[in-house]
């Protein structure tokens, strides 16, 4: 009996190096893919979201261990903002979990991929940095989404990141967000330098997802800890979102 | 086995002039002294070959089982037969000896230093990524140069070479392979001048420095501002 429904697509978003608003970025995301009318899973890997309001209030759910222990079903540790949208946050233990062995790794990637398959789209926002913890996320999913600035230090970082993933860790496809650019063409620019480099050294083609503008109501809204994308739907960085989320979408359609 | 050693031992028989104490306590504490011959290298006091490769073995199956690196660091003292020709064969003792000690004080509890040959050491580091061997290495090269020892009255410096590897566990790796590995960088270190730190250079993270110097180049050539 063949099932009809696609098998989830898991990202993984990382950056070189912190500070590029990767977690904003991906909170947003997953707003706007719900918008779209996808069912979309947040993981949070580094303890970002832990300052993220919309979380706060919210009754703690069991960890990952305890569903492990003691057999339950792992949906018990998803936190729901919304029907679509489900949260596992950095208290679910799945942070700690990926810095212990292979054992507990290989259990909680079982976890995860059971959970995965509740949902259309998991993203994991990852450490910024190469830790183990972001090597072992940038491993387990289909696609690794790269978040950089349009800055010298962001691209150095994020070029050394995507070495590093490729050689050492066998990962090809690499899908590049330029976020808190001046416009799209800087963006597209910083885009273009890291394609070439790439393509060059390390024999690798570097996909486009887009660019986000750098804007007023997202640092308001990063201060005020909410997702802009709700509050100032109409901002340029949320229209952006809303493109990033079709043509990630549109990846989707590409998958085997 | 701890018990062979407890010096608070009394007769069981409680006799105050038992003939058979004083030869008991003699052969426990041969015991101990042959214990550590067995393990320990009697010029500088730290652990000989044989301990080396047993306590390397541990490591890495230890390695196998958790994930957690265990780090190689080999280095040989530059010019070492300089030094017995220059100031006579009891000044290679003693120079052994002080890079023993200045070492000895520059790694930690967990990390096992080995004299592995004449003038090679080894140190084991448990629970050690690469990038953290490499920043270890480098100290002790750093300590080794700026401690002269003082040999017939006057101070003399001392180098060394230091070849630096780690083992993840991924791989299928015996301990004669991982030594010979760690070798390899030891020998490029005298190759390219010694007194210095060589490693796989493809291996390190972003936190070291992860970009040839062309990728660099390339990355910045290519955004010069224009139009």
């Amino acid at each position: 009996m063949l099932s009809s429904k696609p098998p989830p697509v898991t990202l993984c978003i990382t950056s070189g190096k912190g500070g590029v608003g990767k977690t904003s970025l991906t909170v947003n995301l997953a707003f706007a893919l719900v918008k779209k009318g996808d069912r979309v899973l947040v993981v949070d890997g580094d303890l970002g979201l832990a300052n993220v309001d919309v979380l706060l209030g919210l009754s703690v759910k069991r960890t990952i261990r305890d569903v492990l222990d003691s057999g339950a079903d792992p949906l018990e540790s998803v936190i729901y903002l919304e029907p679509n949208l489900g949260v596992l946050p950095a208290s679910s233990g799945v942070p700690e979990m990926v810095t212990l062995g292979p054992e507990d790794q290989n259990r909680l990637g079982n976890v995860l991929t059971t959970l995965s398959r509740h949902f259309h789209y998991a993203l994991i926002d990852t450490a910024a940095g190469i830790g183990p913890s972001v090597l072992w996320f940038n491993r387990f999913v289909n696609r690794n989404i790269i978040v950089l600035s349009p800055d010298p230090a962001s691209l150095t970082d994020s070029y050394a990141l995507i070495k590093i993933l490729s050689r050492d860790h066998n990962r090809k496809n690499f899908h590049l967000i330029v976020n808190l650019a001046n416009s799209d063409r800087e963006g597209l620019q910083a885009y273009e330098t890291l394609e070439k480099v790439a393509k060059k050294y390390l024999n690798l083609d570097l996909q486009f997802l887009g660019t986000v503008p750098d804007d007023r109501s997202v640092h308001k809204a990063v201060r005020g800890r909410y997702p802009f994308i709700q509050k100032t739907p109409q901002s340029k960085a949320s229209q952006a979102l809303f493109d990033l989320a079709d043509r990630i979408r549109m990846l989707k359609e590409m998958t085997s | 086995m701890d018990r062979l050693f407890d010096s608070q031992e009394k007769c069981p028989s409680t006799n105050q002039e038992c003939p058979v104490f004083d030869e008991v306590r003699r052969l426990r504490e041969e015991c101990k002294r042959l214990q550590e011959l067995t393990q320990v290298d009697t010029l500088t006091g730290l652990f000989n070959f044989r301990y080396l490769m047993m306590a390397l073995e541990g490591e890495m199956e230890r390695t196998r089982r958790t994930g957690l690196s265990t780090g190689l660091i080999m280095s040989d003292v530059d010019h070492f037969k300089r030094i017995n020709d220059t100031h006579g064969h009891e000044s290679g003792n003693k120079a052994l000896q002080w890079i023993g000690k200045v070492w000895h004080e520059k790694l930690r509890r967990i990390d096992m230093a080995c004299r592995y040959g004449g003038e090679e050491f080894v140190v084991i580091l448990p629970g050690t990524r690469l990038p953290q061997a490499i920043r270890a290495a480098e100290r002790l090269r750093f300590a080794l140069e700026n401690s002269p020892v003082r040999l017939n009255g006057k101070p003399v410096r001392l180098t060394a070479s230091f070849g630096v590897d780690a083992y993840r566990g991924r791989k299928k790796l015996n301990v004669e392979t991982f030594i010979k590995q760690t070798d390899h960088f030891l020998l490029e270190a005298k190759a390219k001048g010694r007194n210095r730190v060589c490693y796989d250079e493809n291996k390190i993270t972003l936190a070291i420095e992860g970009l040839t110097s062309d990728e660099r180049e390339a990355l910045f050539a290519t955004r010069r501002p224009e139009k």
